[in-house]
């Protein structure tokens, strides 16, 4: 499993599975074998070595990155790597070039490079692979700095764990990106393997390698991946010049009026704990609280789709839900959960 | 053929009609093993993950010790279609307001903890819904081996899907039996979840675990994606799935007995001792029985009883075998949860150090001995019958029988046998107020140099000075006080002029380890000081039944740790102005490996409401504990109150 497997004659492989044989036989003629040597092989042409600002403090002053056309355009991460005047990049083959900063989304936290070089490998972005949880996966980057000159970049194997989205919940994830993403089932994000590549089993390119980023749900290391197909309207605006917008705070989604517990009458109990649960001690009578059915001791779990496990993230939460919008809460009553809506003002 | 399982064959051609994963027509693909094994795995996951559900949980601790906890869904294990769902522990031990499992139809419905299985840190939740909820296909635990597939499934990461880990199982026997390994990435975001086989199949439950700190739900957590992953057989747990059921928590099943030896890759389990109420001694097991078979299965050395037995609950029933005097007998015991907690029985005397044994020193006011009518300078030649070789062979003995039980003890008093019955009693709580010396005139020995010694441990950088009282005779055994000294003090020189002359009366070394870092002492360094120990005991006669610890303070917290982290060789520790620390690992009170208290508190110590909390869980284990208060601030005992102490040292070897 950890290795590449043997290479194996389709011939015999195909007279020992018969029925899955047959339907291989119609929808795929035969091919040569081609083991993880030579997709590692297809694939290290593609890949560059990044070197810019950085190593003080613990921060690596390397990163990752792949051609994304003949002419030498290099996609890898929007980071303080890039944060200088000369970048250095190295290809497979060794040779060592300054590249400049064709531009960045640092919404995406994408940036692409170009150098001056012609007729090299690359990686086709608007033909990239979707992958699905279990999709065997490779992750081509330069962690830690092994490879150094020609060296080729490190190649990690395994599975695509989940598709899931980073916005599950405000201040889960400290990344600016908001979309979905491949989390992987391989040690894959670790210093320098920012933009990096992620393929298929067969080097095809399916997404790019992000930063180290803590999943606090967990309090655990998340290695991930952005999908090609969620940044391509973003390659092609850089490539073509055109400006993208700036990262957006999220605090500033905040309406200008938005609801607040003593609008909606609601008191909870007092918030003494770091993780008080956000039971309702007093519903204030004739307000839009009592009107909706809440009740002293209701627990309240959800407002919408997030869960509120304390007081503080309920106060939070409904200061992003605009005074003339509805509140969604679902409520836990004894052993039973009731869903309740809240009029806006 | 041979090579590939039927079941994959007939997974692949499913998933080639119907998956999305099957080759588009017109591209080429080629049929290479790692496509069929990523169809299988595909398949595996569509298989089992509806019986993996996603918990929430709201409220509760945010932080135990230094691990910050995570409030993100967990994962657990449908075991039961009526909302029965097993999970790890570590998903709770927040100890939530409010736990919500999703059910089959998307919705959300609050579960309620029913009960929990402490051995091997899972707990049975109960869904409040109406839902008929997917049962998984289970893989027995016999059918796995090394190096076959398997998938780690939890739902932590994504809502609508499970997130996998592949790898293989890396072993079927792991943590004294309870659990198999694999090298999937185990951890937070799949504890709690399934570990299933290529056909999909439950083969564990996803936990943390560690080999030592059992009894901790986040022990093992600090190994997460570490290729070092363990699940719970669910075959083991699920015969007492009923019992749980009716909110029956399950334990550890515990037998009762004591082995002789340490080294437990080594020593054969040959019994030292049975604790009295035991499922053992109710199965008439006996000191000096070596074990043999465990339901059949062969046991040769102390690791393999703990393998025998790990897996065990309370209440279940096993078949053991054992050779005593040479004859094989097999007896049957049935293992419980709680053991009484052991408390050594009294005979009322102290040994003389010298001569023939066993030689009556000194006889304890109102102790069974003196009631028996036993004088000083008895000897003490047979117990019921049998004669005894030593002074230890006593102690031992003696340690494994019951308080109130009634020995017959055949003693030489004044050039007359006798049969005298003594009827075992408590350890006595007052320290005698003067003891007659412990030896007569010391034979000719070696001499060696004496007074004030350095003990230096290569790649060290701890300190230890010692004293050897002028007449130490390598023929005579000594007792060792260890001072375990403060962060950035040193007392040695203080020390040693307040000991000297009960060094000499009382054959006593000194020991006085210094922290390596002057502002604290890190916990790991327990073991610095025990190597400390074990340069003393291989440079001087050392008298295995008073090696005690002594420290103020940081020091006594390591004194503390040091003590009950080496059990086989420290007999006292004397605590000044200290609680227990928390990580100390309190094991039970044992015959063989006795370890008495004597804790200093000043009167005035802010600490005392905690230290005396303490002390008192030790005197509920049964622990012989010695409280006194000093009317110094910094726990300094006056020359009488270190008198005393020094009586209580000389003491340690009662019987």
């Amino acid at each position: 499993m950890a290795t590449s497997p043997p290479a194996r004659s389709p011939r015999r492989f195909l007279g020992g599975l018969i029925a899955a044989g047959i339907l291989l036989a119609v929808f795929s003629p035969p091919l040569p074998a081609q083991g993880l040597a030579g997709v590692s092989i297809k694939v290290q042409p593609k890949m560059v070595k990044i070197y810019g600002a950085g190593g003080i403090k613990g921060l690596e002053s390397y990163q990752s990155g792949f051609l994304i056309s003949k002419d030498g355009h290099i996609l890898t991460v929007w980071s303080y790597v890039l944060d200088t005047e000369f970048i250095t990049t190295i290809l497979d083959d060794g040779r060592r070039f300054q590249a400049e900063l064709v531009g960045a989304d640092p919404r995406l936290e994408i940036a692409i490079l170009k150098i001056d070089a012609e007729g090299l490998d690359f990686f086709d972005c608007s033909k990239a692979e979707e992958l699905n949880v279990g999709s065997r996966i490779l992750a081509f980057s330069n962690l830690y700095g092994v490879a150094t000159g020609d060296e080729p970049t490190s190649v990690l194997h395994g599975v695509v764990a989940a598709r899931t989205t980073l916005d599950a919940r405000r201040g889960v994830f400290k990344t600016p990106y908001r979309g979905p993403v491949y989390v992987l089932d391989a040690i894959t994000n670790n210093p320098g393997a920012a933009g990096g590549a992620l393929t298929d089993h067969q080097g095809r390119l399916a997404g790019i390698l992000g930063k180290e980023l803590r999943n606090s749900l967990t309090n655990t290391w998340l290695n991930y991946s952005i999908p090609i197909s969620q940044l391509n309207p973003a390659i092609d605006d850089i490539m073509a010049g055109k400006s993208r917008p700036r990262a957006v705070d999220e605090m500033a989604k905040r309406p200008a009026r938005p609801h607040t517990l003593a609008g909606l009458g609601l008191v909870m109990v007092p918030d003494v704990l770091a993780k008080t649960p956000p039971y309702i001690d007093a519903v204030r009578r004739g307000s839009l609280a009592e009107k909706s059915g809440l009740r002293p001791d209701d627990l309240v779990l959800f407002v919408g789709d997030r869960l509120i496990p304390s007081c503080e993230a309920l106060r939070n939460e409904i200061s992003f839900i605009d005074q003339i919008d509805e509140v969604h809460l679902v409520i836990q009553r004894d052993d039973d959960l009731l869903d309740l809506v809240l009029p806006g003002r | 053929m041979k090579n590939i399982p039927n079941p994959l064959c007939r997974a692949l051609s499913l998933l080639l009609l119907f998956s999305p994963l099957s080759l588009a027509p017109g591209q080429q693909e080629e049929p290479s093993l790692d496509s069929q094994e990523q169809l299988a795995i595909h398949r595996a996951v569509t298989i089992a993950s509806p019986s993996v559900v996603r918990i929430e949980t709201i409220g509760g601790l945010e932080q135990i010790g230094q691990l910050l906890l995570g409030d993100g869904p967990t994962s657990g294990v449908v075991v039961s279609a009526d909302g029965y769902i097993l999970s790890s522990a570590f998903n709770f031990v927040r100890q939530p307001t409010s736990i919500l499992v999703t059910t089959p139809s998307g919705k959300r419905a609050a579960a309620k903890i029913v009960a929990r299985d402490r051995s091997r840190m899972l707990v049975l939740l109960k869904v409040n819904s109406e839902e008929s909820f997917p049962l998984p296909q289970l893989a027995s635990r016999k059918e796995l081996q090394v190096g076959q597939w398997a998938i780690a499934i939890g739902r932590t990461l994504s809502r609508d899907s499970a997130n996998i880990s592949v790898g293989i199982i890396s072993a079927t026997n792991r943590i004294w039996g309870k659990a198999i390994q694999t090298d999937g990435k185990i951890s937070p975001v799949n504890y709690g979840g399934a570990l299933v086989d290529i056909e999909g199949r439950v083969t564990g439950i996803l936990v943390p675990l560690s080999p030592q700190g059992q009894s901790s739900e986040l022990a093992g957590s600090e190994w997460y994606d570490s290729g070092i992953g363990f699940a719970i057989p669910i075959t083991d747990v699920l015969p007492h799935l009923e019992k749980m059921k009716q909110g029956e928590d399950l334990h550890a099943g515990l037998l009762g007995i004591t082995l002789k030896g340490s080294d437990i890759y080594a020593d054969p389990p040959e019994i030292a001792a049975v604790q009295p109420k035991s499922p053992a001694s109710e199965a008439t097991l006996k000191a000096g029985d070596r074990i043999t078979r465990i339901d059949g299965m062969e046991i040769v050395r102390h690791a393999q009883l703990k393998h025998a037995l790990g897996p065990h609950y309370a209440g279940d029933k096993i078949r053991i075998e054992i050779l005593r005097e040479g004859k094989s007998i097999s007896l049957e015991a049935t293992l419980t949860d709680k053991l009484v907690p052991y408390e050594l029985p009294f005979l009322g005397i102290l040994p003389m150090r010298d001569g023939e044994p066993v030689t009556v020193r000194h006889l304890y006011k109102g102790g069974p001995a003196e009631a028996a009518g036993l004088q000083p300078g008895d000897r003490i030649v047979a117990l019921h019958g049998e004669q005894l070789d030593s002074t230890e062979d006593l102690a031992i003995k003696i340690s494994n029988l019951e308080i109130g039980s009634e020995v017959t003890l055949t003693i030489l008093q004044q050039g007359a046998t006798k049969q005298i019955a003594v009827t075992l009693g408590r350890l006595p709580g007052e320290i005698p107020a003067s003891l007659p010396p412990a030896r007569g005139a010391a034979p000719a020995g070696d001499a060696p140099a004496t007074g004030i010694f350095e003990i230096k441990l290569p790649e060290e950088k701890n300190e230890c000075r010692g004293y050897l009282p002028e007449n130490y005779l390598a023929t005579v055994p000594h007792g060792l006080l260890v001072w375990i000294h403060e962060p950035g003090t040193d007392e040695f020189d203080k020390l040693v002029t307040i000991w000297k002359a009960t060094c000499q009366r009382d054959n006593l070394i000194l020991l006085a380890p210094r922290s390596a870092d002057p502002e604290k002492w890190d916990p790991t360094e327990v073991d610095v000081v025990r190597a400390m120990i074990d340069e003393a005991i291989g440079s001087y006669n050392i008298d295995p039944t008073r090696i005690v610890i002594q420290g103020r303070r940081a020091g006594g917290a390591i004194g503390y740790l040091t003590a009950f982290n080496h059990r086989d060789i420290i007999r006292g520790i004397v605590p000044i102005d200290v609680a227990i620390p928390r990580r100390t690992n309190l094991k039970p009170n044992d015959p063989v490996e006795r370890l008495s208290i004597y804790a200093i508190t000043p009167t005035a110590s802010k600490l005392k409401p905690a230290i005396q909390a303490r002390l008192k869980q030790l005197e509920q284990m049964k622990y012989p504990v010695h409280k006194v208060e000093s009317a110094d601030a910094e726990g300094r005992l006056d020359a009488g109150e270190r008198e005393q102490l020094a009586r209580w040292i000389d003491s340690l070897d009662k019987i």
